[in-house]
C-alpha cells in the first residue's frame, strides 16, 4: 500500500471521526433512521470523494500512455483509438429499441390522455358512489340532497326552498292555487310521464277548476269537490300520481324529481332549465328526500 | 463515416433542428391544428351576443369569473362537462379568466334563466344571500353598443373568416337591416323573459340595454 493511499484513508477517517465527535456534540439521535442514513451517506462521501482523488493522483504519477494512436491529429495533438465504455454502447442501443417501441406503439398507442385520466376517474367513483349509498338510509339521504340543493338548487330556489318571493317554485309547499290553475286552463305535458298527453287544458273549468284548484293547493285536506273525479282518474284517488305514472300532486317523490330534471319545465312562475345526466339516481332519490323534508 | 456532415455544418444544423423538434412536430403540431377547429355545431356569436361580450369585458367580469371548466370531478359535478378548446374557436379573445372568486360561467346559459340573470345583476344578494359580487343596476340603463359588435362581427368575417353568411355585410345599410330583423327580436325575446318592465320598454323602442346583450351573452355560454 503506497503513501497516497494511506494518506487518503487517513483524511476519510479524520473526517468521519469528525462528523462523528459534531453528531454526538450536537445530541443527534441515531435510532431516527432519517438520521443514521445521513449519517452513513455522510461517510460514504467522504470515503468515496477521498478514494477517488487518491486513486486518480495515483494514476496520473504512474501511468505511461498505451495503445494504438488514431490516424487523424491536429496540430500534433492525437488520439487513442479506445472500445466504447460499454455502459454507454449498451445504454445508446436501449435508447434506439425504446424509440422505435415509443414511435410505433408508446406515443400513438398509449400516450398520456388528461381526458382518460378524468373518464377512468369519475367511473371509479361513480361505482363506488353507487355500491357504497345504494341502500342509504333517510337520515345519509337527507343530508346528501341537502348538499345537493345548497349547491344545485338554491341560487334559484333559495337557501330555505321558499323560490325567493316567487322568483321560482316554494317547495316549502306543493302548489299555489294559481299555479294549479294555470294547469288545469292550460294543460300540461312537459314531464313527459308514462301516462302520456293526457292533460288537456279545461277537462276541468268554472267553479269546478276553482274548487279543484283550491283542493290541491290546501294539501287535499278535507273532503274532495265533486270535480275531483277527472283528476283521480290519472293522478289517482290520493293525487299521487298512480305509482310514478303521473304526476305526484301532494309530494315532491323521486319521480318527479326525475321527471322535472330531465326535461326541465315553464309554469307561470318562469322556466326552468333541464339538468339531464347531471346527478346520479342516489342523488336524484336524495333530492327527493331532502324536498319532502321542506315541505310544511 | 459522417465526416461529409460535419464538413456541411449549415446542412449539419438542419439535421439537428429536426432531430431536436422531431418529438415537438409530430406530438404537439397535430393534436394543436386539431384542438383549434370549432367543435361540430358550434355557431358564431350573434351581433347581441358579442355586445354582451364587450359589457362582459368593460364590467371586468373576468376578474372573478372564469370561463374553463377543468377535467375535474369536483369541477364537472359543478359545473357540467368540462371545457374544450374548440368550444373557444369564435372568441376573440377567449375569457378563460384565472380567478375565481365567484363561480365558473362557461355553461352558465345550462343552468340559470334571464330572469334570474335580472335580479342577479340588480341586487346579487336577492338571489345569493351570502354573495359578495357588487350589484350592477347601470346595466339596466346604459345602452349596448350594438355598432361596435355588427362591426366586430363584419371584421372577424373578412379577416379570419368566420361564417357569419350573408346577414353580416358591411355598410350603415346592412346594419340598421341586420338590427331591425335580426337582434331588436332577439333582444326581445330575452326581455319578454325578464319580467323588468322598463327593460322591455326600452327594448320596444329600439333602444337595447347593456344587461339584455349581457343576458343573451350569458344564456349563450351552454
Amino acid at each position: 500500500m503506497n503513501s497516497m493511499v494511506v494518506k487518503a484513508l487517513v483524511l476519510a477517517g479524520v473526517l468521519i471521526v469528525g462528523t462523528l465527535v459534531v453528531v454526538k456534540q450536537m445530541h443527534i439521535d441515531l435510532s431516527d433512521p432519517v438520521n443514521m442514513i445521513t449519517f452513513l451517506g455522510a461517510i460514504a462521501i467522504a470515503t468515496l470523494a477521498f478514494g477517488v482523488a487518491a486513486k486518480y493522483m495515483q494514476q496520473m504519477k504512474t501511468d505511461t500512455a498505451t495503445g494504438e494512436l488514431a490516424e487523424e491529429n491536429w496540430d500534433g495533438i492525437g488520439e487513442y483509438k479506445n472500445e466504447l465504455p460499454a455502459g454507454w454502447a449498451y445504454s445508446f442501443l436501449g435508447v434506439m429499441i425504446w424509440a422505435v417501441w415509443y414511435f410505433l406503439w408508446g406515443f400513438p398507442l398509449n400516450a398520456y390522455s388528461q381526458i382518460g385520466e378524468y373518464n377512468k376517474e369519475v367511473k371509479a367513483y361513480n361505482a363506488k358512489f353507487e355500491e357504497v349509498h345504494k341502500n342509504a338510509s333517510p337520515e345519509v339521504l337527507k343530508e346528501m340532497g341537502e348538499s345537493i340543493f345548497l349547491v344545485q338548487c338554491a341560487p334559484c330556489h333559495g337557501e330555505t326552498g321558499d323560490g325567493l318571493s316567487g322568483k321560482a317554485q316554494d317547495f316549502t309547499k306543493r302548489f299555489t292555487k294559481e299555479q294549479v290553475l294555470a294547469v288545469i286552463k292550460n294543460g300540461q305535458y312537459q314531464l313527459k310521464y308514462p301516462m302520456g298527453d293526457q292533460m288537456k287544458g279545461g277537462m276541468v273549468q268554472g267553479k269546478d277548476a276553482e274548487a279543484v284548484a283550491e283542493y290541491i293547493a290546501n294539501g287535499m285536506k278535507g273532503d274532495a269537490p265533486a270535480a275531483w273525479g277527472t283528476c283521480a282518474g290519472c293522478h289517482g284517488q290520493d293525487g299521487k300520481g298512480n305509482g310514478g305514472t303521473a304526476p305526484n300532486l301532494v309530494d315532491y317523490d323521486e319521480p318527479l324529481v326525475q321527471h322535472v330534471l330531465a326535461n326541465g319545465k315553464t309554469g307561470i312562475i318562469g322556466h326552468m332549465p333541464a339538468f339531464p345526466g347531471r346527478f346520479t339516481p342516489v342523488q336524484e332519490k336524495a333530492l327527493a328526500a331532502y324536498l319532502q323534508t321542506l315541505k310544511q | 463515416m459522417f465526416h461529409w456532415l460535419e464538413k456541411n455544418p449549415f446542412l449539419f444544423s438542419v439535421g439537428v433542428f429536426i432531430v431536436i423538434a422531431f418529438a415537438g412536430l409530430i406530438e404537439i403540431l397535430p393534436n394543436f391544428a386539431e384542438a383549434a377547429r370549432p367543435i361540430k355545431g358550434l355557431k358564431p356569436y350573434t351581433v347581441l351576443e358579442l355586445a354582451g361580450k364587450e359589457v362582459y369585458k368593460k364590467d371586468n367580469c373576468i376578474a372573478c369569473h372564469s370561463q374553463l371548466i377543468r377535467p375535474f370531478k369536483s369541477e364537472t359535478d359543478r359545473y357540467g362537462k368540462y371545457s374544450l378548446s374548440g368550444e373557444y374557436a369564435y372568441d376573440r379573445p377567449f375569457l378563460w379568466g384565472s380567478k375565481r372568486t365567484g363561480p365558473d360561467l362557461h355553461r352558465v346559459g345550462n343552468y340559470r334563466t334571464p330572469d334570474w340573470h335580472a335580479n342577479h345583476m340588480w341586487d346579487p344578494k336577492s338571489v345569493v344571500p351570502d354573495s359578495i359580487m357588487p350589484a350592477y343596476k347601470h346595466q339596466f340603463k346604459n345602452v349596448a353598443d350594438l355598432e361596435t359588435a355588427y362591426a366586430e362581427a363584419v371584421t372577424v368575417k373578412n379577416v379570419f373568416n368566420t361564417p357569419y353568411g350573408d346577414e353580416i355585410q358591411p355598410g350603415k345599410e346592412a346594419y340598421e337591416k341586420y338590427l331591425k330583423e335580426k337582434a331588436l327580436p332577439e333582444a326581445l325575446e330575452i326581455a319578454k323573459k325578464m319580467k323588468n318592465k322598463e327593460v322591455l320598454e326600452m327594448v320596444q323602442k329600439g333602444q337595447i340595454p347593456e344587461i339584455v346583450a349581457m343576458i343573451a351573452y350569458l344564456d349563450r355560454l351552454k
